[in-house]
């Protein structure tokens, strides 16, 4: 096991045969008897008493549970984690990296590989140690897009047990007719290249003439503010963070301090040396909005609203939107404050504030050596359609044929 | 000068169903500490929640009950407070969007009119633990028991239209019996199934101002709300007078001292839209089912029972008090021609004879049948009150016929004159003053001389026929 990678593997686990699937969990996705420390001391010690849904349809589907990775802390942002690194140093065939913001789809990009976010719903969440539950999903990152759609195909499966799925009928992903070569009308957002640097700006110019290229008509789109976008992300995020985080108290499981006279001391001491800076600032941040400026969370949750309408409406002229992935000098995985947190994810944001599948494509929005990632997003369950568009995408740039 | 109070309550109701509201643990008070519980009510990292369909109905059921408007939609919120008994850091309730709104009571405190309260709404919420505080030598410890965690509770806030701690007790009664017909609740302060908070102003008298309230918890009965209520009227009122203001805050009720006394401020946290559990939409065809399933309720029973059987309010009220002790009597006066009978040997000897016993009429072997048959029996002389009341006690216990008691006990009345007037003879002689007595006017002699012959009868004696003789024999 390389413990640099992974905090836990799989290594004496039988599991799968020998050409299985090789899938890299993180630590806030339970599997029975890991540890499930979901990146944070307020977990230390923590282990799984059963598995998670995707967990056990992965191990159903014949795939193995190869071993959980390092991550963030309760997975908000990339800093510390290494679920990218199990693809790149080929210990995984696909890794799961929870995707509250883009996490998937940024370090997909980092590493030139194909990432990808479904739709908000058609992916069980029990068993996954969330923190912003109306965003989080289970987000994928693999060399081809052929493995996104196996593990897809074996994990969109209806869960009763988990009531966010509400969508009558989920995408089928063996469905062939989706593996046709897709067309149509590819969105941009009006006024886009005006926030994007000089070397953005011809990574995206690249971009868009290698859609182009491949058929695609592309149109301007008038979107309201889409800073918006980041500021709801945070509000909204912020609040059910701070929710979802107030459980973990050091009683149970989880750091405790040494320290206390009293209980209150207790739950004090422990919650303030369990989280790390940046997964505390995020927290605050949370309790403000709740008990302080309650009208900032119910106005976020109002404009959310407005710009889901209005991505819903864009999606009545266009077949699927494209922006890049990642911005010029911004790395997730260095971030130290929650204000470069959020520009690091503002081109991936958008989607998990609206719920809607993103496809991260690799090697189209270059700029000399640098990828800033393709990203396009689809309109709701349109999961499998967008992996088929990355196909051919991806295939037009390397001429070779589509997985 | 002279006050008013203003009244409002929040009560929590415990639903009877087999599990709770998020998982499908056993929803069982009572049982051996931390047995029913799993990830999902124990709050463990992972574990979502799962909402009810069987709790859901009851609930409706309950809020139809209290002539609520049930919502088309409503929806859970986590309401954020932190508290060893509540580790997941907020509890699933209804903030924002209740089950049901607009919901009223009828009582009739001390007058024939009837006064409508209202419910402001009724929301659907999980329990939390239950901590309990021990010592481990000399060191205090604090035990958690899981098992009530998730357990289904409606919480129903009125409207503050209660004048009188009279009012609230009898808003209490009336509630209680409503939620007991609907069977989704035994609604017992005592056993804890409920719980009532009551917050309390008052204001100068005709004024429609709305002061400063005061919530007061810890009240363990409705007699306790009412004492409760009626102290905590009394303490604003002397701190207006000394012109100290009513702040805001919580205080407990202690029933061994019979006052308040000062808990901590009121707490009110922030609540905020879950998105991880289901939202409720109830469309008109599942709402008329539940309708349907809603059984008369009380106050169209009291109303049916005066014009059906010819009770009085007083008694009516009584006999529709409970559900299972209504259908009781309703089966009881089927081909009775005595109804109100049958309602004051109900309410003056079966009701009090099983409180005494703690049993309901459920789990006791007497059925209408039988009540009826005893009640033929006296009806025929062939017992009298006494026997019958002996004879009923005993019902409660043995699984026998009256006629099978009477027999096995000897109870049978003896109306033969003959027999009698032997005794009665005997009596007047034994007492020789009785006769001047009563020739000179003192009829109570009359009175005495019965007892005499009910005792040598070992109470089998006729009364009447008794009467008849003495009244000869004195005459």
């Amino acid at each position: 096991m390389n413990l640099n990678i992974f905090l836990f593997s799989a290594a004496s686990v039988k599991e799968g045969g020998k050409d299985c699937l090789r899938v890299a969990i993180q630590p806030n996705m339970s599997c029975q008897g890991w540890p499930a420390t979901a990146g944070s001391m307020a977990l230390e010690k923590y282990i799984a008493l059963e598995d998670s849904t995707v967990v056990r349809l992965l191990k159903q589907a014949g795939a193995r549970i190869a071993g959980s990775t390092h991550m963030s802390e309760l997975g908000f942002g990339l800093v510390g984690d290494t679920g990218n690194r199990t693809i790149t140093e080929n210990h995984a065939d696909a890794a799961l990296i929870t995707d509250n913001m883009g996490e998937a789809r940024v370090a997909a990009a980092r590493s030139g590989i194909p990432g990808f976010k479904p739709s908000y719903g058609i992916v069980s969440r029990r068993g996954l140690i969330g923190l912003i539950p109306s965003m989080e999903c289970w987000g994928i990152l693999a060399r081809e897009i052929s493995e996104i759609r196996s593990v897809m195909a074996a994990i969109c499966v209806m869960d009763d047990q988990d009531f966010s799925m509400t969508c009558d009928r989920l995408p089928d992903f063996d469905d062939k007719q989706c593996l046709k070569e897709p067309s149509g009308v590819i969105g941009v957002e009006e006024g886009y290249e005006k926030r994007l640097t000089t070397s953005e700006k011809a990574a995206w110019q690249t971009a868009v003439s290698a859609m182009e290229k491949t058929g695609f008509q592309i149109v301007k789109i008038r979107m309201m503010d889409t800073a918006l976008f980041g500021s709801v992300h945070n509000v909204i995020g912020a609040v059910e963070a701070s929710s979802s985080a107030g459980k973990y108290d050091g009683v149970r499981y989880g750091h405790r301090t040494s320290n206390a006279g009293n209980w209150n001391e207790m739950y004090l001491k422990s919650r303030g040396e369990s989280f790390g800076t940046l997964i505390k600032s995020y927290l605050f941040q949370g309790a403000y909005f709740q008990f302080e400026n309650y009208a900032a969370f119910e106005n976020a949750c109002r404009i959310r609203g407005q710009l889901l309408d209005e991505t819903m409406q864009a999606f009545t002229h266009v077949d699927w939107m494209a922006s890049l992935t990642i911005r010029e000098n911004h790395y997730a995985c260095k971030v130290s404050n929650i204000a470069d947190m959020y520009e690091s994810f503002s081109f991936t944001a958008p989607a998990s504030v609206t719920g809607l599948p993103a496809l991260q494509l690799p090697g189209i929005a270059l700029y000399g050596n640098t990828d800033f990632g393709l990203q396009i997003t689809g309109p709701p369950l349109s999961d499998p359609a967008l992996l088929a568009l990355g196909v051919s995408l991806g295939k037009k740039q390397k001429g070779g044929p589509a997985k | 000068m002279k006050y008013e109070a203003v009244i409002g309550l929040e009560i929590h109701v415990e639903l009877n169903t087999p599990t709770k509201l998020f998982c499908d643990c056993p929803n069982r008070p009572g049982d051996a500490p931390n047995v029913n519980i799993c990830p999902v009510c124990l709050w463990l990292p992972g574990a979502l929640p799962q909402l009810s369909r069987e709790v859901l109905e009851k609930a409706v059921i309950a809020c139809l009950g209290l002539n609520c408007t049930v919502q088309p939609e409503s929806a859970f919120d986590q309401k954020v407070y932190y508290y060893p008994d509540l580790p997941k850091g907020f509890q699933l309730s209804q903030h924002h969007k209740p089950l049901a709104r607009n919901g009223y009571l009828d009582i009739f405190s001390g007058s024939q009119k009837p006064r409508r309260l209202g419910i402001h709404h009724i929301h659907l919420e999980e329990d939390v633990a239950k901590l309990l505080h021990e010592t481990e030598g000399r060191t205090p410890i604090s035990l958690v028991d899981f098992n009530r965690a998730g357990a289904p509770l409606i919480e129903i806030v009125t409207e503050p239209d209660m004048r009188s701690p009279e009012e609230a007790m009898e808003f209490l009664k009336v509630l209680r019996t409503q939620i007991r017909y609907t069977g989704a609740s035994e609604c017992s302060l005592e056993k804890g199934s409920m719980r009532v908070d009551a917050n309390i102003s008052i204001r100068p008298e005709g004024t429609c101002v709305l002061n400063t309230k005061v919530e007061v918890k810890n009240m363990n009965s409705i007699q306790h709300v009412g004492d409760a209520i009626a102290y905590e009227i009394k303490r604003q009122a002397g701190c207006l007078e000394k012109n100290e203001p009513v702040v805001l805050h919580t205080r407990l009720w202690d029933h061994e001292k019979q006052v308040t006394s000062p808990m901590r401020a009121k707490f009110s946290g922030p609540c905020v839209p879950d998105p991880a559990v289901a939202r409720i939409v109830i469309d008109d065809a599942w709402l008329a089912e539940r309708k349907a399933k809603l059984p008369e309720m009380p106050i169209q029973k009291v109303e049916r029972f005066i014009a059906s059987y010819g009770l009085k309010r007083d008694e009516a009220l009584v006999m529709s008090q409970e559900r299972e002790l209504s259908e009781f009597f309703e089966k009881s006066v089927t081909d009775y021609h005595q109804p109100r009978k049958a309602a004051n040997w109900i309410a003056a000897h079966l009701i009090p004879a099983l409180k005494d016993k703690q049993k309901d009429i459920s789990n006791v072997p007497l059925s209408p049948e039988r009540f009826q048959a005893l009640l033929g029996m006296q009806d025929r002389d062939e017992i009298n009150a006494n026997a019958a009341r002996e004879v009923l006690l005993r019902m409660l216990t043995d699984d026998k016929n009256p006629e099978e008691i009477v027999e096995a006990k000897g109870f049978r009345q003896v109306s033969d004159s003959d027999e009698l007037e032997i005794i009665v003879e005997r009596i007047v002689e034994k007492n020789p003053s009785g006769i001047q007595d009563y020739k000179s006017g003192n009829m109570k002699v009359l009175g005495f001389f019965i007892g005499q012959a009910m005792k040598v009868t070992q109470g089998k004696a006729n009364p009447k026929v008794l009467k008849e003789l003495f009244t000869r024999k004195l005459s």
